[in-house]
């Protein structure tokens, strides 16, 4: 059985322990992040710096084989600029996960409130069933979608033909973009919502009971004592847990490759989906190099007024 | 609890240092020992036991080489082969697709056989695997078999409704309107089956692309590959396949295989496969080329096939060398071609498999063989492949013109990209 | 507020919808063939076979694939675990010159479209002599899960009061000492979560295995095997889904035996926002 809720652990100052002098105490910090220092120099920067020249250079499959890149300048930069295709997959790419992070945020503010007032059989039964899905490996998870979407033995047409909706007899689901987008919609906010549902769950359970005493003494609803005491006290986590599934979603690619390759048309084409498209099956390494990085850029400035905020909160800590 | 989770990850962490042992094995060899040549054949390409024969006679030729075969999957098939040209201990020798090998010899990552051509018989060798195997007059691909689609049919069923292999397509409709009754379905042809379009295509005179000086065009949107298209809606309908997958997904034989299905699109290899997986059905499968338009010339098919490269990067050139004269000599070329119902390397050898049924119906058809568009880009476009994607719509309600100019204008910006 | 009764149904919804589809390939692969293909799903099985699981675990390599996999993401998460540890630290409890950029740093490169340094990896891969090996397939989920625990790490640590911590550097303890004694038995739940989550990335991921393994092919991973499941299995959906359950096993084992810890440390971890 899953235990209880976890213990509502006050939030404690992050008070630092104080460093008495002496230049061994100086450097300690600086040992102590040297192999993250080490290993993000090596296994990130660098295939990242290397990433960033081939994005100035003429890369494609003769040059990854024999070497001997040229120069390019920002040639590849303006041809991808320049590409109505790739700003079409860029709206897709923020609609998909607007959509996304939308409905995991809205549906696991409710589970969780859901949960913090259920009794404890309950309690455990739904926290079970979140963590069982979360523990679901992705692949294996993307494979079940595809085989209860299958068009002759898939489960949901049969559901939907006994529901009377006859059309659904054989329908072919992966055939029809929209169609296509929304699966992948419910996969990924399948996927997703345990994480944002427990996370926000257990902050919950940390909201002083008093507060919401206080808020019934005055009479305050479930929605206005949400929006008064939940919220604002949890805002740095809805904040966080936003940021992160911004990140999750926006760089989603193997559920998308495994279920549609981006597929049909360019229905289902995200920003990672097409990098790879453009580099692995044009063998453009140089322009798959351009629209990895332009992505970083995108994702960089969807969450700068986090990063401002978390900067600034970091100063005062 | 926390002692019993710090063991074993104890554990994990000293068989860490292990890994590293498992490192590529050391391509200078010393002297003596056996180099081990490694081969990459495609899935279906042979049967495990010739595989299994051609590794255990080659090691007893060769003494001084050990041979591994590695069968690939078609899918993400480029990938893995440009990583493999591109690494620094790559397979010695790599079976590709002959619609793919254009643009692994213009890579320069493979090895120039072309000194070599007189010796493994290329005077005869067949045009449509030499050909894309050659950039600049320069050999990098050596032909290795070739197939194209036949009809295969349940001889069973057509003699219980008094039915004889069709000719025309006009009289194909018919028949596979006839077969498809009760629990039977006339025809399986999934609606992804983009090679056996592009056969109906070539019957209209038309193309899936065209050149015009240097430049590509997609040429779907054209009255002569919508009318193919066309037919093969009205054919597929007849059936029970999947509009929204290919040949693959299920993999069609397994479907023949239960029974119900009178007639399938494929080489005529494939009725091995449907005879193992079902042995009943063994000794009520026939052949018959696809029929065309008229019954003085069969339907346009698209040639298939394999040639074998070297990569520039194997240490072990003269190993592999070895392993391609094989394959591509008498022996193997012979054993193959019976065993999996393929046309040979070279037509001097074609007498290999005149006596069997399905070769007979394959060669008929071959002589109405066509090729995919010769550009080094091809593999582009099918790596994703708008043509699926076109069928799809067709198949299932979309306007055929627009849905045909969406495919055009993928094929052609791939064509078109340089690579 | 909503009704007892009410919240009770919507409960049992939510535990419905997010547990269906792992019945469904649970029990999907214990069906008998004839119950799979039957025009009518059934919800319970006619009869339970082990058939398909046969088929999976006959599949030529599967053990070998499965430890592969084993090894690599157990081996990344573990240097994750060594290294973030230290980091976390860092930041959590030290005040130095330059924290506020390593942070940022860190939560940076946890954006990173990893599937967009495909191709540099290779080549770096391939220059050094580490394509076709384990080691560099570890090493490349010790990057990807890295930022991730340190920054959870973090937040746990932050949530164990320093003054514990004081409280043993007065009873004589040096700060490792102290560290070693008071954080980390506290510390533990977190590390299970952390650690859980960082080995389910790792035991996912597909693009690097394909291209990084490319000629040792007994060196490939679960997740590249099943992905080719349609081509090893064909119309097969049981052996599919069969091979899918066996593949969700280790990571429902872990949670299993660490159950409790773990939904307390899952839920602990990111509190402090």
């Amino acid at each position: 059985m899953l235990t209880e809720a976890p213990p509502a652990r006050r939030p404690t100052s992050s008070r630092v322990v104080a460093a008495p002098g002496g230049r061994r105490r100086v450097l300690w910090p600086y040992l102590l992040i040297a192999p993250t220092l080490l290993a993000t120099a090596y296994l990130l920067v660098y295939p990242l710096l290397r990433n960033v020249i081939i994005s100035f250079q003429q890369f494609g499959m003769a040059e990854l084989i024999r070497g001997g890149a040229g120069f390019a300048g920002f040639a590849n930069y303006t041809a991808v600029l320049g590409d109505p295709e790739f700003w079409s997959v860029a709206r897709r790419t923020g609609v998909f996960t607007a959509i996304n992070v939308g409905l995991i945020m809205v549906l696991s503010t409710l589970v969780a409130l859901l949960v913090v007032r259920l009794d404890r059989v309950m309690r455990l039964l739904v926290l079970g069933g979140l963590v069982l899905t979360w523990a679901t490996p992705m692949i294996a998870a993307t494979t079940v979608f595809q085989w209860m979407f299958q068009s002759q033995l898939g489960v949901v047409n049969w559901a939907l033909v006994s529901l009377g909706f006859e059309q659904f007899r054989g329908h072919t689901w992966f055939a029809d973009g929209p169609q296509t987008f929304a699966i992948l919609v419910v996969l990924i906010v399948w996927q997703s919502v345990p994480f944002a549902a427990l996370t926000l769950y257990a902050a919950m359970t940390t909201v002083p009971h008093e507060l919401y005493e206080a808020a019934r003494i005055d009479g305050a609803g479930g929605f206005r004592s949400f929006r008064s005491i939940t919220f604002p006290v949890l805002a740095p986590m809805f904040g966080l847990v936003t940021c992160l599934e911004v990140i999750w979603v926006g760089k989603a690619f193997v559920q998308i490759w495994v279920i549609s390759e981006g597929g049909p048309g360019r229905a289902t084409t995200t920003l990672p989906v097409y990098a790879y498209q453009i580099a692995q099956s044009l063998h453009r390494y140089d322009l798959g190099a351009v629209v990895s990085m332009l992505m970083v850029l995108l994702l960089g400035l969807a969450l700068l007024f986090y990063f401002r905020r978390m900067f600034r909160e970091e100063a005062a800590t | 609890m926390p002692h019993r989770t710090a063991t074993a990850l104890l554990a994990m962490a000293l068989a860490i240092p292990a890994l590293a042992a498992c490192g590529s094995d050391d391509p200078g060899a010393t002297p003596g020992e056996p180099q081990n040549l490694t081969v990459w054949l495609m899935k279906d390409t042979a049967t495990d036991e010739y595989v299994a024969d051609f590794e255990a006679a080659f090691e007893r030729d060769h003494p001084e080489y050990t041979l591994t075969v590695q069968i690939q999957e078609w899918d993400g098939i480029t990938e893995k082969v440009t990583g493999a040209l591109a690494s620094t201990d790559p397979p010695d020798v790599i079976e590709v697709g002959n619609t793919q090998v254009a643009q692994y010899a213009a890579s320069g990552g493979v090895t120039d056989l072309s000194d070599k051509v007189g010796e493994l018989g290329g005077e005869d060798w067949l045009p449509g695997l030499a050909e894309p195997g050659a950039v600049d007059d320069r050999q990098y691909g050596i032909p290795f078999y070739a197939a194209n689609r036949v009809v295969i049919y349940r001889t069973d069923l057509f003699e219980a409704k008094g039915i004889q292999p069709p000719t025309t397509r006009a009289e194909w409709l018919t028949a596979t309107a006839a077969l498809n009754q009760g629990g039977t379905q006339g025809i399986y042809l999934p609606g992804q089956n983009w090679y056996v379009l592009a056969g109906f295509v070539w019957d209209e005179g038309g193309d899936l692309a065209v050149r015009d000086g240097d430049r590509w065009a997609g040429a779907l949107n054209t009255p002569e590959a919508l009318a193919g298209a066309d037919f093969y809606r009205q054919l597929q309908a007849l059936g029970k396949g999947p509009r929204d997958s290919d040949e693959a997904k299920p993999q069609q034989t397994d479907v023949f295989a239960r029974g119900d299905v009178a007639q399938l699109i494929a080489v005529p290899g494939a009725a091995k496969l449907v005879t193992t997986a079902n042995p009943e059905l063994d000794g009520k499968l026939g052949f018959f080329p696809i029929p065309g338009k008229t019954a003085d010339e069969p339907g346009a098919v698209f040639t298939g096939g394999s040639d074998l490269i070297v990569p520039m990067a194997s240490p072990r050139q003269d190993g592999a060398y070895a392993v391609v004269k094989e394959l591509a000599g008498e022996r193997w070329q012979t054993e193959l071609a019976r065993t999996m119902n393929y046309v040979p390397n070279r037509t001097s050898l074609a007498a290999a498999v005149e006596d069997d049924p399905g070769a007979a119906a394959m060669a008929e058809g071959a002589a109405n063989g066509h090729a995919t568009p010769n550009s080094p880009n091809w593999t582009a476009v099918e790596a994703r492949n708008p043509i699926k994607e076109f069928l799809t719509k067709v198949l299932t309600g979309t306007d055929p013109k627009a849905a045909a100019a969406d495919a055009d204008a993928v094929i052609t910006a791939a064509l078109n990209t340089a690579q | 507020m909503t009704g007892r009764l009410t919240r009770n149904l919507l409960a049992l919804l939510v535990f419905v919808v997010s547990v269906f589809p792992v019945y469904w390939m649970v029990l999907t692969a214990f069906k008998p063939a004839r119950d799979i293909q039957a025009e009518t799903p059934t919800f319970w099985p006619s009869a339970l076979t082990f058939e398909h699981f046969g088929t999976a675990v006959h599949a030529q390599g599967f053990w070998s694939f499965w430890r592969n996999s084993l090894l690599v993401a157990g081996g990344a998460v573990l240097l994750s675990l060594v290294v973030a540890l230290l980091a976390a630290y860092a930041v959590a409890r030290l005040r130095w010159k330059g924290r506020r950029g390593f942070i940022l740093m860190v939560f940076i490169a946890q954006m990173t479209p990893w599937e967009a340094l495909l191709i540099p990896m290779y080549v770096i891969a391939r220059d050094t002599g580490m394509l076709d090996t384990l080691l560099m397939l570890t090493l490349v989920y010790f990057m990807i899960t890295l930022p991730f625990t340190i920054v959870t790490l973090r937040n746990f640590l932050a949530a164990v009061p320093v003054e514990l911590e004081e409280a043993a550097q007065v009873d004589g303890c040096d700060r490792p000492a102290a560290f070693r004694r008071v954080v980390l038995p506290l510390l533990a739940p977190g590390l299970l979560a952390t650690s859980l989550f960082g080995f389910i990335t790792a035991w996912n991921e597909f693009a690097f295995a394909n291209l990084l393994i490319i000629k040792d092919q007994d060196d490939r991973t679960l997740p590249v095997w099943l992905s080719s499941f349609s081509n090893t299995f064909g119309t097969d959906w049981g052996a599919t889904m069969a091979a899918s359950t066996l593949f969700m096993l280790p990571v429902l084992a872990i949670f299993l035996v660490l159950q409790g810890k773990v939904t307390a440390g899952i839920t602990g971890g990111a509190v402090k926002g």
